[in-house]
């Protein structure tokens, strides 16, 4: 069904990003930057530390700022962010988002090109020698990852290095990231220790932590499973990250083309109806 | 982020700009990337100082190991279960800070190609109606509208790619599980076949002429309700929850503008008549569904509702039908019908668009 490359030693690769010991010092935004070549983005201003704001065409990792916000009693302060709101900081989560290099990718089943495809490595990448940038893999995806670029017209998202991939390098945002926050690996060993860390954290009173899209049974999976997920400790909707999701043509495709062809059958008897009974009259 | 932006991007009038700038004799041009692929390094061959085989420089630089205490509890049933509470539940328990998703970038040519497909795929319906009961002339005249509306279908998808020059990519694979891809094979055949069609009947094989006309219909049926499917097959929240009823209103606009085209250009006889009733009981049709499919989607259906297209699209749906059972107006109805039709196109995607862009109406919906 999918166009994948196939080399029967590879296996899945994948990231584990732990939101708990990330200091949000985009790092890896910078190195993803720096190895892909990328552009930077226009500085845009807004009510959050945050400046990348979202992942598209030239932004492949965004460090997120979930800034949960209490109001409190009026006080002097000398935090910019905090006087524009006239409220406090009250926790402040960095998480480094993805492309989540989905086993049911939305993307990959949008593309008629064949432009996206998945690799030897279980990951999805875009072709950029064959995309003709028709758009429809950007509202495709689940998780807002994939973009068209603006003046380029071809769509762009994390190919999980796959050039460093097949030399056995890492790739550049897990090498550069100073506290692991983001790990590579063999998917099944980073499962692995991801759960082994949420159990750690759970022992030590962190009830709230949880693995976003590894580690479900399969009725609760998200997008078939995640080949980059995520540890987190507040609801995913604090992360901009859906609660369920799946690939959108796999969940809505057959039932919406099968009412549409139905209703064209439907309109071709109402038409010859309508012929019959003007013709009837006629004669 | 939307659309298509013209001439060079910010960060090539940077490098030009500071293009050959030397500091004490090296080159500080900055590197400000190129867009649209990942660099494009050459390999050369050897190995870098610290080249490991097979990923081992992620082990070697690896903080967390057996020895840390990073993960050194066992994982047990409650790794799933803590997911389970996080994501489950039915209500979005924070405010949602997004963004969440991304929305379509189609401008206006994706509704007018709605538009213009629909009217061929309904007009092709019309032709082998005609032809069943005997009006041979009504069938051919049916069947160059379905020609001519379909001509300029390609010309506005190429228009809308971001690579123009590269439209014949869609032609590459052929791949069942993607409308996008089945509707550009679709269009290809249909506008073969509509070419056939007409050519037949001018050079007077008039039983190829109807065969075509008849392969063009079948085909008509997926070019009229496909495009419903492909905006049902995405993650904006409106279109995908509408997906049992999105095609078949946009089947119930096409068949109405194949038949208010074709009642236009027919001036007397009982397929003047017939085409009369097709398009009253189509846009009656589009005038019940969408009002059930609104309430289905509760308030996930208010971008639409709250469109001008939307709401002018009805009124002229509404007038047209009220005007038709009157039994006056003579042609305006058939008018106001083919409007209606393009408003319903464009109002359904821009308020898609409106749709992605509810953080919270994403979030809803994910929570099921
Ligand atoms: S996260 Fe989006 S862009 Fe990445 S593989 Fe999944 S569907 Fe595709
Ligand atoms: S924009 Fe490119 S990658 Fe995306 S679906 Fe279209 S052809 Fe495929």
């Amino acid at each position: 069904m999918e166009i994948a490359v196939q080399r029967p030693e590879a296996q899945r690769m994948g990231f584990f990003t732990d939101t708990t010991v990330c200091i949000g010092c985009k790092a890896c935004e910078v190195a993803c930057k720096q190895w892909n070549d990328l552009p930077a983005d226009d500085l845009r201003a807004s009510l959050s530390y945050d400046a990348t704001r979202e992942l598209s065409a030239s932004t492949w990792r965004h460090v997120r700022f979930v800034e949960t916000l209490r109001i409190p009693e009026p006080e002097p302060t000398l935090n910019f962010v905090e006087a524009a709101l006239g409220a406090q900081l009250d926790r402040w989560v960095f998480m480094s988002d993805v492309c989540k290099h989905c086993t049911h990718a939305g993307c990959l089943d949008a593309c008629p090109t064949g432009a996206l495809i998945r690799t030897e490595f279980e990951t999805v990448i875009v072709q950029s020698d064959v995309c003709n940038g028709c758009g429809y893999c950007v509202p495709s995806c689940p998780f807002g990852v994939i973009d068209r670029d603006p003046y380029d017209g071809r769509a762009a998202k994390c190919t999980l290095c796959y050039d460093r991939l097949e030399d056995g390098l890492e790739p550049a945002c897990a090498k550069a990231c100073p506290t692991d926050s983001i790990q590579f690996g063999p998917y099944e060993e980073l499962v692995e220790r991801a759960k082994g860390r949420v159990a750690t954290l759970h022992e030590r009173g962190l009830e709230g932590a949880y693995l976003y899209g590894a580690g479900d049974e399969p009725q609760d999976q998200l997008a078939g499973g995640l080949g980059a997920f995520f540890l987190l400790t507040e609801p995913p909707e604090r992360y901009g990250l859906p609660a369920h999701a799946d690939s959108p043509i796999q969940q809505n495709g057959p039932i919406a083309n099968a009412t549409g062809v139905a209703a064209a059958f439907v309109a071709a008897g109402l038409a010859f109806g309508a012929f019959a009974a003007a013709f009837r009259k006629a004669r | 982020m939307s659309g298509k932006r013209k001439g060079p991007p910010p960060e090539d009038v940077t490098r030009r700009a500071e293009e050959g700038r030397t500091a004490e004799g090296r080159d500080v041009t900055p590197a400000v990337g190129r867009r649209g692929q990942a660099g494009g390094w050459v390999r050369t061959g050897e190995k870098v100082a610290l080249a490991k085989e097979r990923w081992g420089d992620a082990r070697w630089s690896f903080l967390y190991d057996k020895d840390t205490r990073y993960a050194s509890a066992s994982a047990n049933g409650s790794v799933a279960e803590a997911a389970r509470r996080a994501r489950g539940g039915g209500e979005v328990p924070v405010a949602v800070q997004g963004p969440m998703i991304h929305a379509t970038l189609w401008t206006w040519e994706v509704p007018v190609y709605f538009f213009v497909g629909g009217l061929a795929a309904g007009s092709s319906l019309v032709s082998v109606a005609c032809d069943q009961f005997g009006d041979h002339e009504g069938a051919e005249l049916a069947r160059k509208l379905a020609l001519g509306a379909v001509l300029p279908a390609p010309l506005l998808l190429i228009a809308d790619l971001g690579r123009p020059a590269r439209f014949l990519n869609m032609l590459r694979i052929f791949k069942v599980r993607s409308p996008m891809s089945m509707g550009a094979w679709c269009l290809v055949a249909f506008s073969t076949t509509a070419t056939g069609a007409v050519a037949a009947d001018v050079l007077g094989f008039k039983r190829a002429g109807r065969a075509a006309g008849v392969a063009t219909a079948l085909l008509g049926s997926y070019l009229g309700s496909y495009t419903g499917a492909l905006l049902a097959a995405t993650a904006t929240p409106l279109w995908a929850r509408s997906r049992v009823l999105l095609a078949p209103i946009f089947v119930c606009t096409a068949a109405a503008s194949g038949a208010g085209a074709n009642r236009l250009l027919q001036r007397s006889g009982p397929t003047r008549e017939a085409l009369g009733h097709l398009e009253l009981l189509a846009m009656g049709g589009k005038l019940i569904l969408s009002p059930i499919n609104d309430r289905h989607i509760g308030s996930l259906a208010e971008p639409l509702e709250h469109h001008r297209a939307y709401k002018l699209s009805n009124w002229a749906a509404r007038i047209g039908v009220a005007l038709r059972l009157l039994r006056r107006g003579g042609d305006v109805p058939s008018v106001l019908f083919l409007a209606s039709a393009l408003l319903t196109r464009i109002a359904w995607i821009e308020a898609g668009k409106q749709s992605a862009g509810d953080d919270e109406a994403v979030a809803r919906m994910a929570r099921r």
